[in-house]
């Protein structure tokens, strides 16, 4: 079923890209929506069953898959005001979304891969899906975004493939060879401590470049701020998450070993230079999109902190994840809207909001709301179930700073949040000003609703989901 | 006899930290690429004639002629100045690669491990390390991909030395290689060129906060 | 003796065979290869001139560094065939016999007060001081593979052993030709042929010597070179008897010239700010023989 479902995506990908036929394209595309949700509903009943293969469909791996499901038709739709507004060449459309939908399917084939090795090349497919997402204006830049994108990945990349072999090193000297996820959790505790180091050192360093933590979160700023705002939207949400099931994978390895703390170690310090860094350059900038983008950081620096401290920070962190993944593919989403009033994404020539879209500027709003995890937003009940499993596990004086750090950013995003929604733009003509149909932001306050909704009151589904995926290491 | 070819190796990479031209990294990366074709020569004999034959074309057809070859066409089609404008003085890169070497090694000693041939660890990560170090000090997009091709040189070391039991993870490293430096080198530094007057990062540099 | 004898009789024609090949390489006949010591037996013939500026070092610094570089030679073994002095560690003594003769040279340039000799000497103290631990390192790793600390003893055990030993041997060679460029101060690193005072080095800090004491300066080069030329070619010749030896002595002594007269031919100088850190780049290497060194004794792992 899950290379059936490979093999039909990546056809479809193919098709989009040769076609040039604007209604075949549609249907094309909405037929893959369809196709990723009658995949996601089969696998949900099918799951945990071929734990032997290459693919295994476990929870982590579902619950990942129906974030995306639930991301991927709204990037659609909003991909498609962006053509219908800006008349592109029908080749760059198709291009576009065939970029697209080889980007969800190998994101939904990183997040089933069984192996290692196997979610690793998944992963490149990514980096060259979403290079041709970044690409797509072909000015001079979006083309430096594209080469800082695809080079620094790359790098990364290479990283990951490095703590590979390290582990095939650790593996080797004890005879074993399988590197599915299964095999490599059940013989972990045999293996040799200085290779696993090595490797969650090396997988770690690598992955963060898809997820956005310290070492290489510079990756993906760019790219979100060039890529069109419905790309950007999947980069700051679907990919992220990839980075974060792939070093989740890996530290599922080694949480049953005594390198366990060491590890935790870790994490919690890129966690916290990620808050740190997002934090700085939050009171800096102003491109509203890199805004959004450091926000993610920031998001994921403090699911990295709840898997780091344990505990209830376990289900804290992944239930964070999914809600930030909504809300900032909502707040991108709208940020089209806001680009095709202003012609600017810069905080200098945008104000007002308010009075221009009223409904885009609720969705702003509501998003800045559930952004900086102010009840009553899911993402605060996460928040706060993060912040405690800190306590609990002792980490006052990271906590302490961790809070300080938050007050400033969201002092930092309401401070432009409320310029783009109340103050006047300066020297801003409203005639030549695009329209903007109210009904084109319900998607996004329906996704901004879910996102307040999962958090007050999660359905079992969910939950159970959640607590299945963190199964293994919160014994 | 790969033990000399390693340290060989090696010694390019501390060649690689002084040279001023464009050309010079061309030449050891060259000369690399040789190095590599006689490691893997030796080293994967016994592994199945099908897969040592792609990986020794790999060595010496992309690594040792098609790279270099195709790194002059692009400096001579995009005029790009012969020197390296590396950020620091070549004196301190010396002293960094050397120290990263040192430091490799010193690390090498650490491990307890009988199967492990350990210069391969140690020449491969100072590659990595080096290749990393190139990048992060020189100011031209080529020079940065120069370092990215170090970089594939050295996992192509490790990977020979983990992988002659699993070939399955040469091959992936290798396509790795081949999949990127094609696209970095035949796409991008070409597409930079025609948009961009000179392959410099100075004209990358307005994304920024 | 057997190698001071030798190393005296290459010192008469090594500088010419040098010269020689310059000379071919650009296409002219060029003088015989006696020709610089005839020349230095000319200036051996007169009388010196000493500036009234100058003090008792200048005029004995020329003899002292001749004398250093003798005492440097006597060390010199040749195959089986001891150096006249033959200890352990005699290495060291060889390199600082050597120091103390480029000291005296150093300090007699600065005795001269010329502001041009004084920055040609900081220069060769910057030189030879980033030299040395090139030279330390490869010794010491020589020394570590054989076991011995002579250099009678070294180079009579390194050859006995495997592939490695032999491969590690070229890389040394090489290590050894830079470090005799850097110490008889030729191409790349300086230019015997400048009339430009500011890029000399070596040339700049003899400047003031004449007659005789220039003779003996200029002579102790010639015997520099074929003592690192004896050094190298200890480093191809095993223990085997005297018929062989001699040969093989002359044939590396000659190639060496030749590479050196190459070198010359078709490298330019290095600018200044390069230098030091070339040189620095034979301390690397020397380190990288050593990690071989380490490989081919077992102690890697």
């Amino acid at each position: 079923m899950i290379i059936a479902y490979i093999v039909i995506s990546f056809l479809i990908g193919v098709a989009l890209f040769v076609n040039r036929n604007r209604i075949i394209n549609y249907s094309l595309v909405s037929l893959f929506s369809v196709l990723q949700w009658v995949f996601i509903l089969y696998l949900y009943h099918h799951r945990g069953q071929d734990a032997t293969g290459y693919f295994n469909a476990d929870s982590l791996a579902i619950l990942m898959l129906i974030t995306s499901g639930i991301i991927i038709p709204p990037a659609f739709y909003y991909s498609y005001i962006y053509f219908k507004i800006k008349k592109d060449q029908p080749r760059e459309r198709g291009m576009y979304f065939s970029a697209m939908v080889v980007l969800a399917a190998a994101i939904s084939a990183a997040y089933l891969a069984n192996h290692i090795a196997l979610m690793w090349v998944f992963v490149e497919l990514t980096t060259l899906s979403a290079a041709a997402l970044v690409y797509h204006r072909r000015n001079v830049r979006s083309l430096e975004g594209t080469w800082k994108y695809f080079f620094v990945s790359s790098i990364s990349i290479t990283l990951v493939f490095i703590g590979i072999l390290f582990l095939t090193i650790a593996l080797q000297q004890e005879g074993f060879t399988d590197l599915t996820y299964p095999a490599l959790k059940k013989n972990a505790s045999s293996l040799n401590g200085f290779w696993l180091r090595l490797t969650f050192i090396f997988i770690f360093t690598g992955y963060t470049a898809k997820m956005g933590l310290v070492p290489m979160h510079t990756v993906g700023i760019d790219a979100k701020d060039k890529a069109p705002s419905p790309a950007g939207a999947l980069f700051s949400s679907i990919v992220m998450n990839m980075g974060f099931v792939g070093i989740f994978r890996v530290y599922e390895i080694i949480s049953r070993t005594p390198l366990k703390e060491w590890a935790d170690t870790i994490l919690l310090v890129s966690a916290v230079l990620s808050i740190f860094v997002a934090a700085v350059y939050m009171m800096s900038v102003k491109n509203m999109k890199r805004m959004f983008a450091y926000s993610s950081i920031e998001h994921m620096g403090i699911a990295m902190l709840g898997i780091a401290a344990g505990g209830i920070g376990y289900y804290a962190a992944l239930l964070h994840l999914v809600l930030h993944a909504i809300t900032k593919s909502s707040l991108f989403f709208q940020m089209g809207q806001v680009y095709r009033i202003y012609n600017s994404k810069s905080l200098y020539d945008t104000g007002n909001y308010l009075k221009y879209n009223l409904t885009g500027a609720m969705v702003i709003l509501l998003a800045f709301i559930c952004g900086t995890a102010m009840p009553p937003s899911g993402l605060f009940v996460t928040e706060f179930m993060i912040f405690r499993s800190l306590f609990e596990s002792h980490h006052f004086i990271f906590l302490a700073v961790i809070l300080l750090l938050l007050t400033m950013i969201i002092w930092a995003f309401g401070k432009s949040i409320f310029r783009l929604l109340f103050t006047p733009a300066a020297g801003f003509n409203e005639a030549g000003m695009g329209k903007i149909n109210p009904f084109e932001s319900v998607p996004q306050l329906i996704l901004l609703g879910a996102v307040i909704y999962l958090g007050i009151n999660p359905p079992v589904q969910l939950v159970e989901l959640i607590n299945e995926s963190v199964k293994y290491i919160s014994y | 006899m790969t033990d000399i070819l390693l340290i060989i190796f090696a010694i390019t990479l501390v060649f690689m930290s002084i040279a001023n031209r464009l050309g010079t990294y061309v030449n050891i990366l060259f000369l690399q690429g040789l190095l590599l074709f006689g490691i893997s020569f030796i080293e994967l004999k016994e592994i199945n004639t099908l897969n040592l034959a792609f990986i020794l074309l790999e060595t010496v057809i992309f690594k040792t002629i098609a790279v270099p070859f195709f790194m002059r066409y692009v400096i001579k089609r995009n005029k790009i100045t012969r020197e390296a404008e590396p950020y620091l003085p070549n004196f301190v890169s010396l002293v960094i690669v050397t120290s990263i070497i040192i430091l490799t090694y010193l690390l090498s000693k650490t491990i307890q491990d009988p199967l492990l041939n350990k210069i391969y660890f140690v020449v491969a990560l100072s590659a990595l390390f080096t290749g990393l170090y190139i990048i992060m000090t020189r100011r031209k997009v080529i020079t940065h991909v120069m370092g990215y091709l170090v970089i594939e040189n050295g996992v192509f070391i490790l990977s020979i030395a983990v992988g002659s039991e699993i070939p399955m993870l040469i091959n992936t490293g290798i396509l790795l290689d081949l999949f990127v430096s094609i696209f970095l080198l035949g796409i991008f530094i070409n597409k930079i060129g025609d948009v961009l007057k000179d392959v410099d990062v100075g004209q990358l540099k307005q994304l920024k906060d | 003796m057997l190698s001071f004898g030798l190393i005296w009789i290459t010192s008469l024609f090594f500088t010419g065979i040098v010269n020689r090949v310059k000379s071919i390489a650009s296409g002219r006949k060029g003088p015989g290869i006696f020709q610089p010591i005839k020349d230095i037996i000319r200036l051996w013939k007169k009388g010196s001139v000493y500036s009234r500026t100058t003090g008792f070092i200048f005029q004995v610094a020329p003899s002292i560094y001749f004398a250093s570089i003798i005492l440097a030679i006597l060390i010199i073994p040749l195959g089986r065939y001891r150096g006249v002095i033959s200890f352990d560690g005699d290495f060291v003594f060889f390199a600082y016999v050597l120091a103390a003769g480029k000291f005296f040279s150093i300090i007699s340039a600065l005795d001269t007060g010329s502001s041009f000799e004084g920055m040609g000497a900081s220069r060769e103290a910057l030189f030879s001081m980033l030299a040395e631990p090139a030279f330390f390192v490869l010794m010491g790793s020589l020394a570590l593979l054989t076991g011995y600390t002579s250099f009678h003893e070294i180079f009579i055990h390194l050859q006995s052993g495997s592939l490695i030993s032999h491969t590690l041997g070229i890389l040394a060679a090489f290590v050894l030709v830079m470090i005799a460029m850097i110490e008889n101060s030729r191409m790349p690193f300086d230019d015997p042929k400048t009339h430009l005072e500011l890029t000399m080095i070596h040339e700049v800090m003899i400047l003031d010597n004449s007659g005789f004491d220039l003779g003996l300066i200029l002579y102790a080069t010639n015997l520099k070179f074929s003592l690192y030329g004896a050094l190298i070619a200890n480093l191809f010749v095993d223990a085997l008897p005297w018929y062989i030896t001699i040969p093989v002595f002359f044939v590396v002594q000659v190639l060496f010239a030749s590479v050196a007269g190459i070198l010359e031919s078709f490298s330019a100088r290095f600018r200044m700010g390069h230098n030091a850190q070339f040189i620095f780049t034979l301390t690397s290497v020397s380190l990288l023989i050593f990690f071989g060194v380490l490989l081919a004794i077992g102690k890697f792992n």
